[in-house]
């Protein structure tokens, strides 16, 4: 069987600014604002990795794979691979290979060309959060999401032909002076990407596949600046609608994610024998031409995903989310914390794998612990790792704490239930509208557990959230 | 079991200092003020005391670590001076090792003094901390009233409890015990507040409101244990004596073993049986004449009340509402205010419950005295629901 894509996946947060609203409060100082569609915004414990990592959980299958790549412009650590932290997160094995792809929005489409031409077993996963200023066009152009793919044998869509440009447009930046995205012109921007760059390389990514550009049956095309590709497709002759631009409206332009996630709508719409094009923007471009052998799994999902989430309605709170204003939130919130190496080094694997232990009367239990919690035991004993994370649970008891700091109030938290017998105390996030209450089902998120600004650091955990998401309404 | 301290320690001297926003003094201050009302009332001279143990919970606000505040502040000459730690029962802690000292023999004369300066922590609520660097990987930073508030859904989940009813039996709580803060001279809140109010206040954590929460204070509390033969040398003819001291420890079982149901706190009921059992009290509804108990939050002596076993499990919101608690009820609980509104500098509040059974006891309780009181029990909870330390003792008259 062919080598390519085995399955895809996608992860948006659970919120949903509509743009239209957000325009409307700025629409005093006359700045331009995209108003169409809505877009994705990320709790304030999420980040590029967290959404990576959500993307790439249903991607395990039956073998773990060689290599996890991770590409994001927007990665928290720059001296501590996001890869190697996902590694542990996905509880995968450590004789898997890591990288962290940056730097560019081009960054994962370079990854997933690199695994491809590998024949290896692997997942690129991509995920961004970037940081915008209040009033730019990107703040709600952009959005918060990740996208992910995995390769290897038995693939369901093979890779046809590809071709890569590298070419140093400036169409924005990003810079350790200047973090939020910095945009130049989008007429400039536009013809040339599509003179100089876009039409080059997809033309020669479908000769290296054999095919015209009319032959594209689909699609998935990262744009610099709206309406590309349109002219991307006129000067190709090509009739293929471009799925990203269903992400830019739902989501938001997921930068290094944005191409993989038009991938899984793509993928999504084709059929066996359609060719799907993917391109990746950012410093020059990378095509590649897919042809489709079967549905792609994990594509419908990608689809769905798109709509299901809940309505952010109020503007300052996107401000505050998306860290443009600074709250004084009252000397409870300058409380901090700590992390120590030490202790990460002895049980951080544990904590962002969320691994518990069994006894040997079959309880799980989380944290393990030399002496096992179970009563009916009452020696030391070694636990057998079990994973919770990809596990539901019920709650046994539940608040939403007013008086705690928490960046976006209110403080949900309580214990739930394990089937397997292992309780936790534990974060609760993507709150319903009523709340959550004893009783409610819930899976495991990977979040945030702390940040320490000051000292740049975070760590990670898993939250409880519901189990589904409601379906929003049209945008 | 063991025989147990039952008559074997007397109260011979209590302080407590008013509670309350104390801006005028510091914790030096609050322990002379509590340890100074001790010593007349015990009627001795500080050389007397041969041991002693400091309560002091939340060490780094401006109390500070080990036995050597306590000791500097009340100058205690090369005596045997201990510091205890045992989250919010760490007032009763205090006084179980001054009369296990008592009751050992290995002295003749202890103190217990508890302690704490919360308000110079600069905002409401108890002060943050660490759960230490191991559990801050996973553990949430719950607030306390976030913690207790998830007794309230679990409760009325397990016992089928009207959401709305369980609330306004949670507000009688609190509105009983700002009526009997009222008459407590040393209170830190000392208004009486109508039901409307209190069920109508902001939410704190669902579904606690700011009146279903107790004060957060600075105060400091003391008493001089001693022998009952040294008792009555010193003139106290039938002294108030100590029938039973329990604890109980989380070992982890509510949090991490499923089989808790949330809607009570285990370790109450572990360390009440083990105190009757030690007073020989059979029938606590009957023999007990006047609780104080943990109210931290209304919905915690809501819970208390059945596993105090003064209330079926499921009846307490009916026992409540039908005065049962009440300061003219069959068992009164909070007769000074309680935490509620007596106030809770933590480390010194199982101190405070045991200054109000010891007055009442001798008929010194004033406008809040109760007409018969034989035997009082003072209940001290730490941490959380899921995770305790429960403290009961039983007080009562040697005679």
């Amino acid at each position: 069987m062919a080598h390519g894509i085995t399955a895809v996946g996608g992860y948006l947060p659970l919120l949903r600014l509509d743009r239209k609203a957000a325009a409307r409060e700025l629409s005093w100082s006359g700045l331009p604002m995209p108003r169409a569609g809505t877009r994705a915004v990320a709790g304030w414990d999420e980040d590029a990795l967290t959404m990576a990592v959500e993307a790439a959980r249903g991607l395990m299958a039956d073998a773990p794979p060689a290599a996890l790549r991770f590409a994001s412009t927007s990665a928290y650590f720059t001296d501590r691979a996001q890869s190697a932290i996902a590694v542990d997160a996905l509880a995968l094995p450590r004789s898997t290979r890591s990288t962290d792809a940056a730097n560019s929005r081009r960054a994962a489409t370079g990854a997933l060309l690199d695994a491809l031409l590998g024949q290896a077993s692997e997942i690129v996963t991509a995920g961004e959060k970037r940081r915008t200023q209040a009033g730019s066009a990107a703040q709600l152009a952009f959005g918060d999401g990740a996208s992910a793919v995995r390769t290897g044998p038995d693939a369901a869509a093979r890779l046809a032909g590809h071709a890569t440009l590298s070419h140093d447009l400036i169409d924005r930046y990003a810079s350790q002076d200047h973090p939020a995205s910095y945009a130049y012109e989008e007429r400039f921007v536009r013809d040339v990407a599509v003179a100089e760059l876009l039409v080059p390389a997809i033309k020669a990514a479908c000769a290296d596949a054999g095919i015209a550009p009319s032959a594209l049956a689909h699609a998935a095309c990262a744009e610099p600046v709206a309406a590309t590709w349109k002219a991307v497709a006129r000067a190709l002759g090509c009739p293929a609608s471009n799925h990203c631009e269903s992400v830019t409206a739902h989501a938001g332009d997921l930068g290094a994610a944005h191409a993989l996630y038009g991938l899984g709508l793509a993928f999504a719409a084709a059929q066996p024998g359609d060719f799907v094009l993917l391109v990746g923007f950012g410093s020059g471009v990378d095509a590649l031409v897919f042809e489709v052998l079967a549905p792609v799994p994990g594509a419908v999902d990608m689809a769905a995903g798109l709509s299901a989430g809940q309505p952010l309605t109020s503007y300052s709170r996107f401000l505050n989310l998306a860290g443009s204003v600074d709250l004084d939130w009252g000397m409870r919130s300058e409380f901090e914390q700590k992390a120590q190496a030490t202790v990460l080094e002895r049980i951080g694997r544990d904590m962002i794998g969320f691994v518990g232990g069994r006894d040997s009367l079959g309880n799980v239990q989380f944290p393990k612990s030399p002496m096992p919690v179970n009563p009916a035991l009452d020696k030391p004993e070694v636990l057998e790792d079990v994973r919770l994370a990809e596990l539901e649970a019920t709650i046994v008891s539940v608040t939403a704490d007013r008086l705690n700091y928490t960046p976006d109030p209110p403080f949900d938290f309580g214990l739930v239930q394990f089937d397997n017998g292992a309780r936790v105390l534990m974060e609760m996030v993507d709150r319903p509208d009523g709340g959550f209450a004893v009783g409610q089902r819930v899976r495991m998120r990977l979040r945030i557990k702390s940040q320490n600004p000051r000292l740049g650091f975070r760590t990670y955990f898993w939250k409880a959230a519901p189990l589904a998401r409601p379906q929003l309404g049209e945008a | 079991m063991a025989a147990g301290i039952r008559d074997k320690v007397a109260i011979v001297g209590m302080g407590c200092t008013r509670f309350g926003e104390r801006w005028d003094v510091g914790a030096d201050g609050l322990m002379v003020e509590a340890f100074a009302e001790a010593l007349a009332d015990a009627g001795i001279e500080r050389a007397r005391i041969d041991a002693a143990w400091v309560g002091n919970a939340l060490d780094d606000i401006n109390v500070g670590n080990s036995a050597l505040p306590a000791a500097h502040a009340l100058r205690l000459d090369k005596v045997p001076v201990t510091r205890v730690e045992n989250m919010c029962a760490t007032g009763t802690e205090a006084l179980r090792g001054a009369a296990y000292a008592v009751a050992s023999g290995a002295v003749d004369v202890a103190l217990a003094i508890g302690v704490e300066k919360l308000k110079d922590t600069g905002y409401g609520g108890l002060p943050l901390r660490t759960k230490g660097v191991q559990n801050d990987l996973w553990m949430p930073y719950g607030s306390a009233p976030g913690t207790f508030a998830q007794l309230a859904g679990a409760y009325a989940a397990r016992h089928g409890v009207d959401a709305g009813d369980l609330k306004r039996a949670m507000a009688h709580v609190s509105w009983k015990s700002h009526q009997n803060g009222a008459l407590s001279p040393k209170a830190h809140l000392r208004g009486a507040v109508d039901m409307d109010k209190i069920l109508n206040a902001p939410l704190i954590a669902d579904p606690l409101g700011l009146f279903d929460c107790c004060g957060v204070s600075d105060g400091a509390a003391a008493a001089i244990v001693t022998t009952p033969e040294i008792a009555r040398a010193l003139g106290k003819a039938d002294p108030v004596t100590i029938k039973a001291i329990q604890l109980s420890a989380s070992n982890g079982w509510e949090m991490q073993f499923g089989q808790w149901d949330g809607a009570s706190v285990p370790n109450t009921r572990a360390a009440a049986a083990r105190a009757y059992a030690e007073a020989g009290i059979r029938d606590p509804r009957a023999e007990l004449d006047l609780t104080e108990v943990h109210d931290c939050f209304s919905i915690t002596e809501l819970v208390i009340m059945e596993d105090l076993g003064l209330s079926d499990d499921g009846r307490a919101p009916a026992d409540i509402m039908d005065g049962r608690y009440d300061r003219e009820g069959a068992i009164p609980c909070q007769l000074d205010g309680g935490l509620k509104c007596f106030g809770h500098p933590v480390g010194a509040s199982g101190l405070r419950m045991a200054y109000e059974v010891y007055n009442q006891l001798q008929g010194r309780a004033g406008e809040r005295q109760r007409a018969k009181a034989d035997f009082g029990l003072t209940h001290n909870l730490g941490g959380s629901p899921f995770n305790s330390v429960a403290a009961v003792a039983i007080l009562g008259r040697l005679n």
